[in-house]
């Protein structure tokens, strides 16, 4: 028997996708181990959400909606997770990779003397214990890993153990944590949110995304990328080193420690290919690749490319695809 | 002030999957030939700190690492930055479970001047975990502020810029906390002076060797296996698509993605 607990972020009732796959495939292995999930819904509005994730499979929710989860959701959430982790007593605890995941991850791990695994691709139980599959020395490897002696953590990238069949709808009890959370005056405190404007859709909802690399050469090389991804109805990535350049803002980052995304097509265009970028798009279902360098690594991940100049590849494949789709 | 960065030796992230190898037995990878490196977001991270002493004139930067000898290298190259005192901390990091290693890392920064900033990279560019900040700031008891990409001086302490998904979030702290650093164009690290290079070869090293500090640093924490390490299934080679000429090209691209669904 296997008792999972995960943790997600809903402020005003909204979960997001990713949390909400987490939460559907861990309720599905928990009830295979005839054990339970709870789910601690955070920030205010979270009993909104209760519901949507009972639908999901939450056998347990607890809502902690105190004011100090807004000004520091870091050192607020955690302390919401160790008091939820008290009453549920999980042998292990699932969080989305993301940046509140990770940041709580290691410190509750610290705090139960939990086994933390992180950025997980992968999971499953066997003979009740979990196992892990994570890519490690950026995408070039890949571990199997697991816990033994005591609880687990693990931090779940996007779309890791998604199970294809209907969530099982959960026992569905509903309480608050009960928690009140003083900020201590050591916190870091939140003094705003700037979110960036963008046209199009975001990337991570994105069926199609083209994005640039050092081989740009300069922040203009990204405007001609621009107007072929809004004739795809898509969005515009970058790779890490043109984020270092300062040609694209770190938030279109993709890559083991920018987005995971899973467009239906991601267009790579002055990108290697290393592998840290391309775990970032490893879930696309086509990848294309405008290179000059016929060597490049990227054409061995590929499935189409072109060995040529971006700077006329791109503009004629914006012109041949208005052509067809005007057709 | 003093702030505290922490340094790992790594091998080089950007060895191409081509030149890259696994020892099944040790589960590590072969490391023959291949070049040593600091680990990326430390460099951001020691960035990070070079620019608050660049703004207050009294601040002082330890550079700090825990690995065998040869560890040496990236507090050599600290030292020609010119941070100010560099700390070896002497022993095989790797067989430590992760409490334990913030433990005793822990302790080895409570030997030093009190610090009102610990700063390391989000995670190792070898096998990548982002466990260390987060336990360290646990084990020194203080906050932690992860994803940090920009710092700067504020009232009352510092003014932290974190990288979320949406864009930013501005943090007012008074430390002492860890912060883990992140990418961005503005904490690229400083390329160092050759004259400062050579100078950076007779500097003294304060060292602390492990065995020091193991004692009273024991955690009763689950033990992390790695059952298994492997590299990824090779994949097939792209199409190459060549019309003859851009255009000719770019039409033969658009039909072969309407012919595999993707537009
Ligand atoms: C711990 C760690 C995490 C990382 N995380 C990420 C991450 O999340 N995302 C990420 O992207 N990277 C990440 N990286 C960096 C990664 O290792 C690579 O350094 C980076 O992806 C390289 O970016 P690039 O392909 O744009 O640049 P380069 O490798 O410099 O490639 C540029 C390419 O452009 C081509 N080119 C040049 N001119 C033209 C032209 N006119 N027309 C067509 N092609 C041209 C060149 O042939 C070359 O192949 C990480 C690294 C580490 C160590």
């Amino acid at each position: 028997m296997t008792n999972i607990v995960t943790a997600v972020w809903a402020w005003g009732g909204r979960v997001s996708a990713a949390a909400r796959d987490l939460v559907q495939s861990a309720g599905t292995l928990a009830a295979e181990t005839g054990g339970e999930l709870g789910v601690l819904a955070l920030g205010t509005g979270a009993q909104i959400a209760a519901d949507t994730l009972r639908a999901a499979g939450a056998d347990v929710v607890l809502t902690c909606e105190e004011e100090a989860l807004d000004t520091a959701p870091g050192e607020a959430g955690l302390a919401a997770l160790v008091a939820g982790c008290e009453v549920l007593r999980p042998s292990l605890v699932l969080l989305p990779a993301d940046s509140l995941g990770r940041d709580w991850a290691p410190r509750l791990g610290y705090r139960l003397g939990a086994g933390l695994v992180t950025e997980v691709t992968d999971w499953s139980l066997e003979e009740g214990r979990p196992v892990f599959q994570r890519l490690v020395f950026g995408g070039k490897a890949i571990a199997t890993m697991t816990v033994a002696g005591g609880p687990a953590i693990a931090t779940v990238r996007p779309g890791a153990g998604r199970r294809d069949e209907p969530p099982r709808a959960g026992r569905g009890e509903a309480r608050d944590l009960g928690l009140a959370i003083e900020a201590w005056p050591s916190w870091p405190r939140l003094l705003r949110r700037q979110t960036e404007e963008r046209q199009g859709p975001g990337l991570e909802e994105a069926r199609a995304i083209v994005s640039g690399g050092r081989g740009l050469g300069g922040p203009e090389g990204f405007e001609p990328l621009g107007e072929l991804a809004l004739t795809l109805g898509g969005a515009v990535g970058a790779s890490r080193a043109a984020v270092d350049e300062g040609w694209a803002p770190p938030t279109w980052q993709i890559g083991q420690t920018g987005k995971t995304v899973a467009p239906d097509l991601y267009v790579a265009v002055g990108i290697s290919g290393a592998s840290q970028h391309l775990v970032g798009c490893s879930r696309a279902k086509t990848i294309v690749a405008i290179n000059r360098d016929p060597e490049a690594p990227i054409f061995d991940y590929a499935r189409l490319g072109v060995v040529g100049d971006w700077r006329e590849v791109v503009p004629a494949l914006t012109v041949a695809l208005k052509e067809m789709l005007a057709d | 002030m003093h702030l505290v960065v922490l340094l790992k030796r790594v091998l080089d992230p950007e060895i191409p999957q081509s030149a890259f190898s696994l020892d099944p037995e040790r589960k590590e990878p072969t490391v023959l030939r291949h070049p040593f490196v600091l680990s990326v977001f430390d460099g951001n991270a020691l960035e990070l700190a070079l620019r608050l002493r660049d703004a207050r004139a009294d601040a002082r930067v330890t550079a700090l690492t825990f690995g065998p000898r040869a560890a040496e290298d990236v507090l050599r190259k600290a030292l020609a930055l010119q941070v100010d005192e560099a700390v070896h901390l002497l022993g095989d990091e790797n067989g430590l479970p992760a409490g334990r290693k913030a433990r005793v890392l822990a302790a080895a920064i409570r030997r030093l001047p009190p610090a009102d900033l610990v700063l390391c990279g989000r995670q190792a560019a070898d096998w990548e975990a982002g466990q260390l900040g987060g336990m360290l700031a646990e084990a020194l008891g203080c906050p932690c502020l992860p994803f940090v990409s920009g710092l700067s001086l504020a009232p009352g302490g510092f003014e932290a810029v974190q990288q979320v998904e949406s864009g930013q979030a501005v943090y007012r702290l008074p430390g002492p906390a860890v912060l883990t650093v992140t990418n961005d164009p503005g904490n690229v690290l400083r390329p160092a002076r050759i004259k400062d290079v050579m100078a950076a070869r007779g500097r003294e090293l304060t060292t602390i060797p492990l065995e020091e500090l193991l004692p009273g640093t024991e955690s009763d924490e689950a033990r992390v296996e790695t059952l298994d390490l492997r590299l990824p299934a090779p994949r097939r080679r792209a199409e190459i698509l060549d019309g003859g000429g851009a255009a000719g090209t770019a039409a033969l691209l658009a039909r072969r993605l309407r012919e595999l669904g993707a537009v």
